[in-house]
């Protein structure tokens, strides 16, 4: 280990460790740049994090340097602030003013390192700034504005360390440089929204985005991706229960730093038209919205004389597959399984899209709940079968007629589809961004979902729902939230130990061990 | 002058000196025999020898030839790789092609000694893409080397390899810089890279890399053949060895000359053998001795220098590429600066923020000055501005441009105060920072 | 290489329908449609196929033999004509960005047709000191056209360059691989004519 001295404050760090990252330790921010990003190689080319050194006659690039014993540095002297000062006027020298139309404006880093180390009277005394190509589509998700481009080349070297795409490229030389596509191409790999996360300044926005929402408004929760079984840790941007946009949060064992444009969509899907939101009885022609009491009584019903079976789903959190499962027990129902097999599926790419598009299939799979094939399903539809199925459109993903044989059909479902079409009962629930939940990824993490939302009125929480269902059978199940759920999941089903002290923001491995991580260019391109 | 060896120009009026046959016939390729056929010399005996010559590169950093060879890592199990920097581009500078075109062979011929002594096998020579004819030549010469068995595999039966492929740039100053001469050539832009890590160890494909100019390693095979100390006795105690001095502006007789390091200025410039004086009519104003890159001098300056590393820096500029620009009073000087500063804002990679900004800025500037447009705190602006881009960037592109810009306005302030309405001092005058400050 | 995109990326709407973009910055002046179709339509002459064969060969990877594959390029049509970026990209392999920044970086790849006489002036330092002034007004007088132009007939082209590195034979103007030197206007005439008698 090696003992540095930060700002006057002795500090320990393992020798050679990146200095940019030791002074973010120790100072508890970052020092100001725009180039450098963990994820990435080392550009060096912003100039911000110029620290001073002891011993050394120039200031250096805290990015490309590294930890050494004994070093002294000084990052806040007057030197360094009005090098930093200097070197950001440089920056704004040809900046378009757009803030009143850019989007980037409340998360923009020049307008943060002016009001930490600016705000002063810029003295940007030319008559014309240059003009660039302004307001350009480089992809269907992505808007160029090359005025406001600082040139960090963050986003060519994303496209060139992590996709290996190449579609940026930046094109001329000294002040006439302009971040492009080359001709004929456009950003549209499914990663392309990650330029905009990582651009420090308003030159790549989201197209999806523009205009939509000023980033002041927005509040933040963190949850996970739903698109496939990465489980790709995200937060939710959202306003007055309308959500705006996902963006990837940081895991080094799970997504790095990105994450892929499918799942970023996905918050479309959270509040739509075929969203159910109250109790439905009766099919076709025949369905009625009604209570929760008409709806239930209506369950009791179907279930006189007949044994209930059940499918659970690989979108269903831990805890509610696992309350399915007791309900099941409860009923003395047939459980039939969690998923109809090889469905939901598709090609992984080499990043992060997983061939298995379901959030909990390895959850699912860990807790025994059970794949079935569609010979399985059919055989179980008998006429003295009721389904109970949660949250699997079961139609959509097979046939119409497959549900055909059961005596009736109960779902528990958030959205419309071909499955709540053919159901004699539907009982609306939750999404994951309502609730609170755990999923596995594929390499057997443990990760957390919150609410972000509340969801509509009459809609419930299959955990709920569960336990309502549970006492109409005459058993009361004792637990009165998620967190209640997982303490017992931990407490008594094989593999999920780990699980008992709760799951934090960056998730729990069931087996103990990291992640293969998603490949980035950041370790490679900085060995 | 005591008589010195013309080490570099020596067959430059020989006809076809060019050739193969000539350059043989002159004692060419009998240092490369004398290393690796006979008694043979080894890599590490070559290097100490060139670093006992106190030979310093000749491409401008002026730092010793031999030390830097030292600096690759012998032990690590990677190809390493020798490149010649022929990319010269240094406004004043044109002496390179003068070994190109009448001794290309002398350059070959240093070329495989230098990758030999740092046990590389392959050999780039970077040439700048408008000297197109020198390419043909360079290349020709290059097949007279292999089918002499100069080059290719085990050269003269040494078990030595080296191959040589000459590559054209295409049109920027900045690929002569080291790292990004190396860029270049890798098939990126050719923009400089941060260091760490050093070209020695990490270079070309991340391999170990020199990169030589090439009046370095045409100094190489003299070196050889007449020992260290003939070499180290020539010139001045630190600056050893023989130079080629290109010298223009409105001297009698510009051109290329071979100097020993020492000679007084005021020789170079009115010495029979050399310049000749002014022309007629002009007296000697200026003289930016060691290409646009380094501070002017005045002419008083000028005449007390001797053409060597010491006496320039004693003199606060730099011996640099040895292109002297001499200014004559028929000149303007903020014209002339702005011509210069023209040059780097065009030539600036654009890579890191205050050069690629800092230049357009000064060029900006400089060119409402001159039409009259400038304001009165221009030359204030001007001098911060320089002094925010000076060693806060990748290379010293960026210092390039402000050692003329702001020595130019020292020495010949007037010229430059008469463009400028009502000037005056301005009181809160500070030169680093900027001029308004809020409380925080 | 056609990228089903191309279509799609220049007129999507944008939401308050501003203007729907610049050119890209990496056209200069190639909006050619025929660029994303044209890579079959391109072949080195047997010489030049040898010479690009040996290239592929020496170099140790496929993006440094891109530079001197444009020089082959260039040597073989006298410019970089739509398409022919493309289809160096896919003989190397190499992405087309890569390729792209190179044409725009250097000074000496040309997008656009450089006529068939290049006067390159050059104006740096010593030139600009010694009368390069002179001689780009003489010859913008003599062709009628500003600097960065080509004549009417497509013939000559004017343009200033920075130092050419012959500083001590001054002024200079460089046209192909030749260097002409120690200029006058008079000699320049002479070289008009020269020129345009060569054709």
């Amino acid at each position: 280990m090696a003992k540095i001295t930060i700002d006057g404050i002795e500090h320990e760090f393992e020798e050679g460790k990146n200095l940019f990252e030791a002074c973010a330790e120790a100072n508890g921010e970052k020092l100001p740049h725009f180039c450098y990003h963990p994820g990435l190689s080392i550009a060096g080319v912003c100039r911000m994090c110029q620290v001073e050194i002891e011993g050394v006659p120039k200031l250096v690039i805290a990015c490309n340097a590294t930890v050494r014993d004994g070093m002294v540095v000084h990052t806040k002297n007057d030197r360094v602030k009005s090098t930093v000062k200097n070197i950001l006027n440089f920056h704004l020298l040809h900046h378009p003013v757009d803030c009143p139309v850019c989007d980037q404006a409340g998360e923009c880093s020049l307008q943060d390192f002016y009001m930490n180390h600016g705000l002063y009277d810029a003295d940007i005394d030319i008559d014309d700034k240059l003009a660039k190509g302004k307001v350009k589509p480089i992809g269907e998700l992505v808007m160029l504005d090359a005025e406001r481009c600082v040139l960090c080349a963050r986003c060519t070297r994303f496209t060139r360390e992590v996709t290996k795409t190449d579609e940026l490229g930046i094109f001329h030389r000294g002040n006439h440089s302009e971040i492009d596509v080359a001709p004929g191409k456009t950003l549209d790999n499914n990663y392309s929204l990650n330029t905009v996360d990582i651009c420090p300044v308003g030159a790549l926005t989201s197209r999806d985005f523009r205009f939509r929402k000023r980033v002041w408004w927005l509040e933040t929760t963190d949850s996970v991706c739903p698109g496939c079984s990465t489980g790709c840790n995200m937060t939710i941007h959202h306003n007055e229960g309308t959500a705006y946009r996902f963006k990837p949060r940081e895991n080094m064992d799970v997504n790095e730093y990105w994450m892929c444009d499918h799942g970023r969509l996905l918050y479309k899907d959270i509040m739509t038209d075929a969203r159910q939101t109250a109790p439905t009885v009766g099919k076709g022609d025949a369905r009625t919205d009604g209570s929760w009491e008409r709806a239930y009584a209506r369950v009791l019903e179907m279930a006189e004389g007949k044994t209930l079976a059940f499918v659970g789903s690989p979108h269903a959190t831990l805890e509610e597959l696992f309350a399915l499962g007791r309900l099941c027990e409860v009923a003395g129902g047939k459980w039939i399984g969690a998923r109809l097999a090889s469905t939901e599926v598709g090609e992984a790419d080499d990043l992060l899209f997983s061939a298995d598009r379901t959030p909990n299939g390895e959850g699912l799979r860990r807790l025994k709940a059970g794949e079935f094939s569609l010979d399985e399903l059919r055989s179980a539809a008998t006429g003295d079968h009721v389904l109970v199925v949660l949250e699997n459109d079961l139609v959509g993903l097979s046939d119409s007629g497959v549900l055909d044989g059961f005596a009736g059909v109960i779902a528990i479902a958030a959205d419309a589809n071909a499955t709540t079409e053919a159901a004699d009962v539907v009982l609306p629930t939750l999404k994951y961004a309502e609730k609170s939940g755990t999923w596995i990824n594929k390499n057997g993490r443990a990760q957390a979902l919150a609410p972000a939302f509340v969801g509509p009125a009459e809609a419930r929480d299959a955990l709920r729902i569960a336990s309502e269902l549970a006492e109409t059978f005459g058993h009361t199940f004792t637990w009165t939230d998620a967190a209640a759920v997982l303490t017992e999941i931990a407490g008594t089903v094989d593999g999920f130990g780990a699980l008992a002290a709760g799951i934090g923001p960056q998730g729990v491995s069931l087996d103990g061990t990291p992640d293969a991580p998603a490949p980035s260019g950041g370790e490679e391109a900085q060995a | 002058m005591a008589d010195f060896p013309k080490i570099l120009s020596e067959n430059w009026d020989v006809e076809n000196s060019h050739t193969l046959e000539v350059y043989e016939s002159h004692g060419g390729y009998v240092a490369l025999k004398k290393v690796l056929t006979g008694d043979k010399i080894t890599p590490e005996a070559l290097r100490e020898e060139v670093k006992t010559s106190g030979l310093r590169g000749r491409g401008g950093a002026g730092f010793p030839t031999g030390v830097k060879w030292g600096f690759v890592p012998q032990n690590i199990d990677k190809p390493k790789y020798l490149l010649v920097n022929a990319d010269e581009s240094e406004p004043g500078t044109f002496k390179d092609r003068f070994i190109m075109d009448y001794d290309p062979h002398m350059m070959i011929e240093g070329s495989i000694l230098s990758s030999y002594a740092i046990n590389a096998n392959d050999c780039f020579i970077y040439i700048r893409g408008e000297y197109g004819w020198l390419v043909d030549r360079l290349e020709e010469a290059i097949e007279e080397a292999y089918a002499k068995g100069y080059l290719g595999k085990n050269i003269l039966g040494s078990g030595f390899d080296c191959e040589m492929i000459v590559h054209k740039g295409a049109g920027a100053y900045i690929c002569g810089e080291e790292t990004g001469l190396i860029n270049s050539l890798e098939g990126l832009k050719g923009q400089p890279r941060i260091k760490p890590p050093f070209p020695a160890v990490v270079g070309f494909l991340d391999c170990p890399t020199i990169v030589n100019n090439v009046e370095t390693v045409a100094s190489v095979p003299w070196i050889v053949n007449n020992g260290a100390n003939a070499y180290a006795a020539i010139g001045t105690e630190k600056s050893t060895g023989t130079k080629l001095f290109s010298v223009s502006g409105p001297v009698k007789r510009p051109g290329v000359y071979e100097i020993p390091l020492g000679l007084p200025m005021k020789e170079l410039l009115m010495g029979n053998d050399y310049c000749q004086g002014m022309k007629d009519g002009v007296e000697l104003k200026a003289c930016i001795p060691g290409g646009s890159s380094v501070p002017i001098l005045n002419a008083e300056e000028t005449l007390a220098c001797n053409v060597d590393y010491e006496s320039f820096a004693e003199h606060g500029t730099m011996l640099g590429s040895g292109g002297c620009i001499v200014v004559g009073n028929d000149a303007n000087m903020p014209e002339l600066l702005k011509n210069l500063i023209q040059f780097y804002h065009h030539e600036s990679c654009g890579q890191c923020t205050p050069c690629r900004e800092g230049t357009g800025w000064l060029d900006m500037i400089l060119e409402r000055m001159l039409n009259g447009e400038g304001r009165p705190k221009d030359l204030e602006l001007l001098d911060r501005i320089g002094n925010n881009m000076m060693g806060t960037t990748i290379c010293v592109l960026a210092d390039a441009a402000v050692m003329p810009c702001q020595s130019f306005i020292k020495k010949f302030r007037d010229e430059f105060e008469a463009l400028l309405p009502d000037m005056e001092e301005p009181e809160d005058y500070i030169p680093t920072t900027s001029s308004a400050e809020l409380p925080r | 290489m056609s990228d089903p995109n191309e279509a799609a990326r220049d007129d999507v709407p944008v939401d308050g329908a501003e203007n729907g973009g610049a050119d890209t910055a990496a056209d200069g002046g190639a909006d050619d449609a025929s660029t994303a179709t044209a890579t079959g339509a391109f072949a080195f002459s047997p010489e030049r196929e040898e010479k690009f064969q040996e290239l592929v060969r020496r170099y140790p990877t496929a993006k440094s033999a891109i530079m001197p594959t444009l020089w082959l390029c260039q040597d073989e049509w006298g410019w970089l004509k739509p398409g022919v970026p493309e289809w160096v990209a896919e003989r190397l392999d190499v992405p087309l960005s890569a390729v792209y920044e190179i044409i725009h970086f250097y000074t000496m790849y040309y997008v656009e047709n450089p006529g068939k006489v290049n006067i390159q002036v050059c104006r740096t330092a010593s030139c600009h000191l010694m009368g390069a002034q002179t001689i780009v007004e003489h010859l913008k007088k003599r062709l009628g056209i500003e600097p960065g132009q080509t004549d009417a007939e497509g013939f000559f082209r004017l343009e200033e360059v920075e130092c050419l590195g012959a500083c001590g034979m001054a002024p200079m103007l460089q046209v192909g691989k030749h260097y002409y030197e120690n200029l006058t206007p008079e000699k320049v005439d002479e070289l008009l004519d020269q020129w345009r008698r060569d054709g």
